[in-house]
């Protein structure tokens, strides 16, 4: 009986040491995603033209999940015709966010984005773009030094963590 | 009709629906001024609105005219006028933005002016005598704005498109170049009004520019173009006469005779390149003909209409 709830403690502790590892290796990779989006987004403004619901339907066919979630309810919502573009960008990073694995400071990156989503003609709208990119790029920076530093050390401490546990309790 | 409803916020479609207008179909005019009362102009009257347009109404309409994407209409801003589905095209007024001398944009938009396209099918069709003549005669359309020029040119369009079986005219094929975007009135590319399936369009291409790609690589029979004015119009004219096409053209004006004193279009009216000038005016109703000449100056109209 001892046995089975030692293992099972230490499962568990070892299970959250990876998700917590995981985590930090998908906020690096879903932002260097967004960093792409953002890219194929101004590649659509500047040479296709292409207005901002169109543009955001192809970005989430591109896109793979949770990220393309956020372009496909921008769009719908701008389809739908109800609210501008900003209280949709809004409305969908609200509702996108939790599945990601991305941080608070990204999420204000990415609202103020919003702010200026359509309102400007190419050029400003290509500037708003390229200064967002470069706000994204700080935090990619930022987020490779955690997951080089974090990734193992969160691994084994789950790991580790468990064993403590086990050892105190019996 | 739909399609401007669908645009304009919710309070001005209530505003309007609550007209004493007979039916919303004869309605020409809906102009937005923001922070000033709406006003219709349906049947030759115009109504304004209890309804005060508010700022954010006007930010709303040009959202959605944009679809909610300002960069894609940058052209159009330009211009100042965005053609939407249906061919309607909706006027704009603000404070300009000038670079180099030129318009860059409109920003701080005030003014909306949607007027309603409307196609008069048939409306061409007492002229056809005066018209053809075994084949297309050059035609130039005259009057002054709001006189229905346009309307008569798409009709020509139509009638030259698909052809008269009881005047056993063949179809044949048209060229429109529509610098303007009004008289195909085309959303991205694809005409809103009936046209027959021979027609070519040229969307938003300057026209001196669009008859000579037109005649280099469309072949076609015919050539619409609307207001010409400029001496490079005028080259291109003598081109595509020499080139074997049929001309259909409006310029402003309320005689020939005002056309004829203007000096960019001297050249043509000296080679007495147009056969048939066709003068309209306004009076009891746009599209009313005050008569139609031929190239001599002489009114053929009624002559020809006793026959």
């Amino acid at each position: 009986m001892k046995w089975i709830g030692a293992i099972c403690i230490i499962l568990a502790t070892t299970w959250s040491g990876f998700e917590a590892s995981r985590l930090l290796r998908e906020r690096t990779k879903q932002l260097r995603q967004l960093k792409m989006a953002l890219q194929s987004l101004e590649a659509e403004i500047m040479y296709g033209h292409t207005p901002l619901m169109d543009a955001s339907l192809r970005l989430s066919q591109q896109l793979s999940r949770p990220l393309s979630w956020l372009f496909e309810s921008f769009a719908h919502k701008l389809q739908k015709g109800t609210m501008n573009a900003r209280q949709a960008w809004e409305e969908s990073l609200h509702e996108v966010w939790k599945m990601t694995a991305l941080k608070e400071g990204e999420f204000e990156i990415m609202k103020q984005f919003g702010e200026t989503l359509g309102q400007y003609d190419h050029e400003i709208q290509q500037n708003y773009i390229r200064l967002t990119m470069v706000h994204l790029e700080r935090e990619e920076g930022d987020a490779m030094e955690k997951q080089q530093r974090y990734e193992r050390m969160m691994k084994s401490l789950g790991v580790l963590t468990g064993i403590l546990i086990v050892l105190l309790l019996i | 009709m739909k399609a401007v409803f669908d645009l304009l916020p919710k309070g001005i479609v209530h505003a309007i629906q609550s007209l004493p207008i007979a039916s919303q179909f004869t309605i020409e005019e809906i102009r937005i001024r923001i922070e000033r009362p709406l006003e219709v102009i349906a049947g030759g009257r115009s109504y304004i609105c209890p309804h005060v347009v508010q700022m954010g109404e006007g930010i709303e309409l040009l959202n959605k005219l944009s679809q909610y994407s300002l960069y894609t209409i940058e052209e159009e801003l330009k211009k100042g006028y965005i053609t939407i589905q249906g061919g309607h095209r909706v006027g704009l007024a603000g404070k300009v933005i000038v670079e180099d001398g030129k318009v860059k944009a409109i920003r701080h938009i005030t003014s909306f002016n949607i007027r309603m396209a409307r196609q008069q099918i048939g409306m061409a069709v007492p002229l056809l005598p005066y018209l053809y003549d075994g084949r297309w005669l050059n035609t130039m359309i005259i009057g002054a704005p709001q006189t229905g020029k346009t309307t008569l040119l798409r009709d020509i369009a139509r009638i030259v498109s698909s052809g008269v079986t009881d005047r056993r005219i063949a179809p044949q094929k048209v060229g429109i170049v529509d610098e303007r975007s009004e008289i195909a009135g085309c959303v991205k590319g694809i005409p809103q009004f009936t046209f027959g399936y021979r027609v070519d369009v040229l969307d938003a291409c300057p026209k001196a520019e669009g008859m000579m790609m037109m005649i280099r690589s469309m072949s076609p029979d015919v050539l619409i173009v609307d207001e010409i004015g400029s001496e490079a119009d005028c080259t291109a004219i003598l081109e595509a006469v020499h080139a074997g096409v049929g001309l259909f053209m409006t310029a402003h004006g309320r005689h020939m005779a005002d056309v004829v004193k203007r000096p960019a279009l001297r050249p043509i009216m000296e080679q007495a390149i147009f056969e048939r000038f066709v003068e309209l005016t306004n009076v009891g109703r746009p599209g009313t003909i005050q008569a139609i000449r031929d190239s001599h100056g002489r009114d053929i109209y009624r002559k020809m209409g006793v026959m």
